[in-house]
This record gives C-alpha cells, sequence and structure tokens, in this order.
C-alpha cells in the first residue's frame, strides 16, 4: 500500500470517529460549539476520501465498517486489538499489501515507534 | 480518574510560540507523536477544527480527537506567550490550550469523560482567573489538582 493510500485510509478511519463521536449523547453534553451542517461537512470529506482509495479497498473498507463499526485495528504486541487474537509471525507491516487480521478480517494497522 | 495523574511535565510548554492556530496545534501535536503519525493527528484535529472552533470561551481552547496514532489517552498543555486567533465562540484570541487524543478503541469511554472534565476544569481556571499562575510545568500540575480537589469537594 503507497503511503498517500495509507494516509488517506487513516484519515478516513479518524474522521469516521469524528462523526460517532460527535453523535454520542455524551460527547454534546460537553457543549462544544458545533456548525449546523457539521455532520454532513464531515460525511462529505469522509466520501471524497473514500473515492481517493483502490475501489477494491474502498469496498472493502465499507463492508468491514458495517459489520464492524471500526475497519481498522491497531496491532500491539503482536496482537489485533480488534478481534484481540494473537497475529502470526509473518504478518509485518513492511509490506506493500494491505494486510488484514486472519481471524476478523479487519485492516491491520502497525503504530511507527 | 484523576486528570493530574494524565499530565506529564515535558508535555506542558508555558512558553508557547504563538502563531496561527494550525501551527500551534502541530507544534503542541509534535510533543505526543512525530512525522506521519503526528501529521495524521493534525490533520484530524483540523477537521475537527472545521465544524467549529474548540476554543471554548475566555482564552482556551481544547482541541481534541481519536487517532490511530496514539495508542493511549494523550495530553498535551501550551500556554502562548502572546493569545492567539482560534475563531473561539467568544471571538477572544487564546493563550491556553489543552490537546487532547484518544485511541480509537477506549475502553469505558475515558475520553469522553476526560474532555468533559478538562471543559469544567477550565472552566474554573477562567472563572478565578488562573490562566498565567503557574509559572513552570509542575506549578501546572498542581493547579490542575487542586482544581480537581475543590470540584470534587463541591460534588
Amino acid at each position: 500500500m503507497s503511503d498517500i493510500i495509507e494516509m488517506h485510509l487513516n484519515l478516513l478511519f479518524d474522521l469516521d470517529n469524528l462523526i460517532a463521536d460527535m453523535e454520542e449523547p455524551s460527547y454534546k453534553k460537553i457543549g462544544f460549539q458545533i456548525e449546523e451542517e457539521a455532520s454532513l461537512v464531515l460525511i462529505r470529506k469522509r466520501n471524497e476520501l473514500l473515492k481517493k482509495l483502490p475501489p477494491e479497498l474502498a469496498e472493502a473498507y465499507e463492508i468491514l465498517k458495517r459489520r464492524y463499526r471500526q475497519a481498522i485495528a491497531p496491532v500491539e504486541s503482536e496482537f489485533c486489538l480488534g478481534c484481540f487474537q494473537k497475529l502470526p509471525t509473518q504478518l509485518s507491516a513492511r509490506t506493500k499489501q494491505i494486510v488484514t487480521c486472519p481471524n476478523c478480517g479487519r485492516i491491520l494497522y502497525w503504530r511507527r515507534k | 480518574m484523576n486528570l493530574a495523574s494524565l499530565l506529564s511535565k515535558d508535555r506542558i510548554n508555558l512558553s508557547l510560540k504563538p502563531g496561527k492556530k494550525d501551527e500551534v496545534i502541530k507544534d503542541l501535536v509534535y510533543t505526543i507523536k512525530k512525522g506521519d503519525d503526528a501529521e495524521l493527528i493534525v490533520s484530524t484535529l483540523l477537521k475537527r477544527e472545521e465544524l467549529g472552533s474548540t476554543g471554548i470561551g475566555k482564552g482556551i481552547a481544547i482541541p481534541h480527537c481519536r487517532s490511530l496514532a496514539v495508542e493511549k489517552l494523550e495530553i498535551a498543555v501550551g500556554r502562548t506567550t502572546k493569545p492567539i486567533n482560534f475563531n473561539s465562540i467568544d471571538k477572544k484570541p487564546v493563550s491556553l490550550i489543552f490537546l487532547i487524543i484518544a485511541p480509537p478503541q477506549d475502553p469505558g469511554n475515558q475520553y469522553l469523560i476526560t474532555l468533559g472534565k478538562i471543559v469544567q476544569i477550565a472552566k474554573e481556571i477562567t472563572k478565578k482567573n488562573l490562566i498565567q499562575k503557574a509559572e513552570t510545568p509542575d506549578d501546572f500540575i498542581t493547579l490542575i489538582n487542586e482544581i480537581e480537589k475543590n470540584l470534587a469537594k463541591r460534588k
């Protein structure tokens, strides 16, 4: 996966979490000023990002999002933080391909150290 | 959960260089992460700011987001040497900034609880005119601790 596609994908994921948080009653209760059209603006921006991804990746992302709410899972100590299963040792962040969890199918994200 | 315990001295900058809103946010993010991770956080924070400023008024702003780039809740605090424009709710410039970044997976929703707490503490800081009180990061943590204790007593 190229760096630019990875950046779009990660930003898309962060925006989807932002949309989810803004709909949370406990977030609304905090009382930040939010523009009236905020949700629509965010949805438009996330759809623009989605179009920048290769179609098969965009489709996979949307399917995973519908299934799990969060399509991407960080990796920590060789565990997928989506399903908490240990990942096979041969899985690596250093591949050009998108890497998914063999157990749950979520797209995996290795944080930089 | 105690906010003071989430603060660390090396992430409190009480002489932050003033600049444009996005530059100041970036400077603060870089106290938490570097490189691509930092850029991802900055992009998400700025998208959040486009929806409505997190400048809550009376000189304080609380930019916040979740990001894949962090493993746990991270907080950075900056006080600019001169107030900066943050498009705040009251249109007044900002000098104290609490920046909060949470991971996407967040057991117990610690992120929103902490965010609510920071807003509460920020209101106390403005009410008692304490923005400029702390001289060192240690002072700042002590100040937050005192405010938290006073708020807890009132409950």
